[in-house]
């Protein structure tokens, strides 16, 4: 009998075991990103979920210096939260010292965009942030040695861990957790948002009204210019929540090009001179501006549209007063269309300590 | 003892087969009715292509730059198809719709040409994010000062200057909207092929040479290359609105 009963528990815990599924024991918490109300939803990719252990993994990632060759330089160097992460520097300074020859765009509100880089190379965040490490001119460092080195570290393997179960950590699972926290880099609390909500008929909270109630004659004749075909045209490439639409445009900066632009990528020299529409949130913080950062600051930007463009083979129709070398805003209009431009900073989105390098 | 031992062990057998037997394979999905609809712009009889020179009966050379337009509650008799369609062509090429629907439904086709006042008067934002109407995916053909979307956009280049040098002085803007601008558009006899099953393809065509000299109204790109549809520009809207229509067919 003391033979049967030990034969059964032998079998009943063979049952248990053989019919176990392999399962992970991690717990991802989902990440609910906080989208303003008049925003579009963000597409999320259904092979990268956010999560808040993946966001936090990000984050780090972001800030870690390990990630170049020198470990002396992060994402953060050239894309400082002060400048609405961005480079104050015309160009920025890779860690051989090598210059690099277009300015680093703000990073804002990137989970809605389609494509990425100034010539639009990059179709996802998670394609991205894979080209700054290796890139000679930037961090320049190979992949598998940036994670070679910091999986040396305890806490970096608890988070990949924590993030994405055992998964083997490599560069694309690094990608994957850095497009997250890149995702949950929105803005849409400036005074611009107030005003557009407001003129798109969008509910106002209290604090909104209040909001809405300091908005100045000048920063409302701004808009009016911003908005005017007769004015500063400027909304045909810049509108709505996101403040930009999606296109590649030549504005008329040069006549001949000395940076060819989308068609070094598509190869079609209709493309040539054409870049990304950036957007305008937080424009005042994000200087300098264009894509080789040439204008120092928005009065240079807003004399170039006035008198200053130069008319080339691919020039985006949409410059309408191209002809004429620009819109002819006089110094009255210029300023109230600069005072406009600065309703666009969103102090919460840049001191957003979520958003900092972590301690 | 032995024989209860061996039942046991027989018993526990078989429970473990039993409880590990993997499920049955889950049944076949139904198959789903497919359709895709292309747009081929043309000029002249031949296909139309961005940048590309073209010239219009008054002699100018032009080159079309973006071309995109809405047809919005896309049905048949009560059987919708879709909600909107967004014609882009430099970004999506001739594809108009693929998606669900059945071929044999749709023998014919109205839709509006632009986007109802309901939907046109909304929160673009609102939308389903799969909806040709939702703000991430009309992009620029949602207008911010105006209200609404725009119905049709058509930009070029045109050289107006008959001197036999290539330089495109004059630029076309002639983007449609506005509640009062709305067409509807018709199609009947709809020729849909087969393309494989449970799949079905519709070719229709844009003529952007009638597009300028329909049966209905001129344009000539020299004179008449600029419309927002503000007030001042309602002839060169109405034009617009009702060329593009005419220079739909299937």
């Amino acid at each position: 009998m003391k033979y049967v009963l030990i034969s059964l528990l032998f079998l009943v815990f063979t049952v248990i075991i053989a019919c176990k599924k392999d399962t992970v024991a991690y717990e991802p918490t989902p990440y609910e990103l906080e989208i303003p109300s008049h925003f579009p939803d963000m597409p999320i990719p259904a092979d990268n979920p956010m999560t808040v252990e993946g966001v936090e993994l990000g984050r780090k990632l972001f800030y870690e210096k390990k990630l170049s060759g020198d470990n002396t330089m992060s994402c953060g160097n050239c894309h400082s939260p002060q400048s609405a992460f961005s480079d104050p520097n015309q160009f920025s300074e890779g860690i051989d010292g090598s210059i690099g020859n277009r300015n680093a765009m703000a990073l804002i509100n990137l989970g809605w965009d389609s494509f990425l880089f100034w010539d639009g190379r990059a179709k996802s965040l998670e394609e991205l942030v894979l080209e700054p490490v290796e890139n000679p001119i930037e961090m320049h460092e190979d992949w598998s040695n940036a994670i070679s080195e910091i999986t040396q570290e305890a806490e970096y393997r608890n988070m990949f861990y924590r993030a994405f179960g055992d998964q083997e950590i490599d560069k694309y699972l690094a990608a994957k957790a850095m497009a997250q926290f890149l995702r949950t880099m929105i803005s849409g609390k400036s005074k611009y948002d107030v005003i557009y909500k407001n003129s798109n008929f969008v509910p106002l909270t209290p604090e909104e009204q209040a909001i809405l109630a300091t908005v100045t004659p000048e920063e409302t004749a701004g808009y009016d210019l911003f908005q005017s075909l007769n004015g500063a045209d400027c909304f045909h490439c810049h509108n709505g929540p996101l403040m930009r639409v999606e296109k590649f445009s030549n504005n008329g900066l040069d006549a001949t090009f000395t940076d060819l632009g989308r068609a070094d990528v598509t190869g079609d020299m209709n493309d040539a001179g054409k870049f990304k529409v950036p957007t305008l949130r937080n424009i005042a913080l994000s200087a300098p501006y264009m894509h080789d950062g040439r204008f120092q600051n928005l009065d240079e930007v807003i004399d170039h549209y006035s008198h200053n463009i130069q008319m080339s083979p691919t020039i985006d129709p949409l410059i309408e007063f191209a002809n004429q070398g620009g819109v002819q805003l006089d110094q009255f209009e210029k300023d109230l269309l600069k005072a406009f431009l600065l309703t666009l900073t969103d102090e919460e989105f840049i001191n957003n300590p979520d958003f900092q390098e972590p301690e | 003892m032995n024989k209860l031992f061996v039942v046991g062990l027989v018993g526990m057998v078989l429970l473990t087969s039993v409880s590990c037997k993997e499920d049955p394979p889950a049944p076949e999905p139904e198959p789903v009715d497919t359709v895709r609809i292309d747009l081929q712009p043309v000029f002249n009889g031949a296909d139309l292509y961005l940048d590309s020179t073209y010239t219009t009966v008054e002699g100018h050379n032009v080159q079309f730059t973006d071309i995109k337009f809405y047809l919005e509650d896309v049905k048949n008799g009560a059987v919708q198809l879709t909600d909107a369609m967004l014609f882009d062509y430099g970004a999506r090429g001739s594809l108009l719709y693929d998606g669900n629907g059945t071929a044999a439904n749709f023998g014919s086709l109205t839709a509006n040409l632009g986007v109802g006042s309901a939907n046109n008067n909304s929160d673009p934002s609102a939308f389903p994010n799969d909806s040709w109407l939702n703000i991430s995916n009309s992009n620029d053909m949602h207008w911010g000062w105006n209200p609404g979307y725009i119905f049709v956009k058509v930009e070029a280049r045109v050289d107006t200057i008959q001197d036999g040098n290539d330089l495109f002085d004059q630029f076309v803007v002639l983007h449609a909207g506005l509640n009062e601008n709305l067409e509807t558009v018709s199609f009947s006899n709809l020729n849909w092929s087969s393309v494989g099953s449970n799949r079905h393809l519709l070719s229709m065509e844009l003529d952007m040479s009638e597009f300028l000299q329909s049966t209905v109204n001129t344009i000539d790109l020299q004179f008449e290359n600029s419309t927002h549809s503000a007030p001042g520009q309602e002839t060169l809207t109405t034009k617009v609105m009702e060329n593009f229509k005419e220079a739909l067919t299937p």
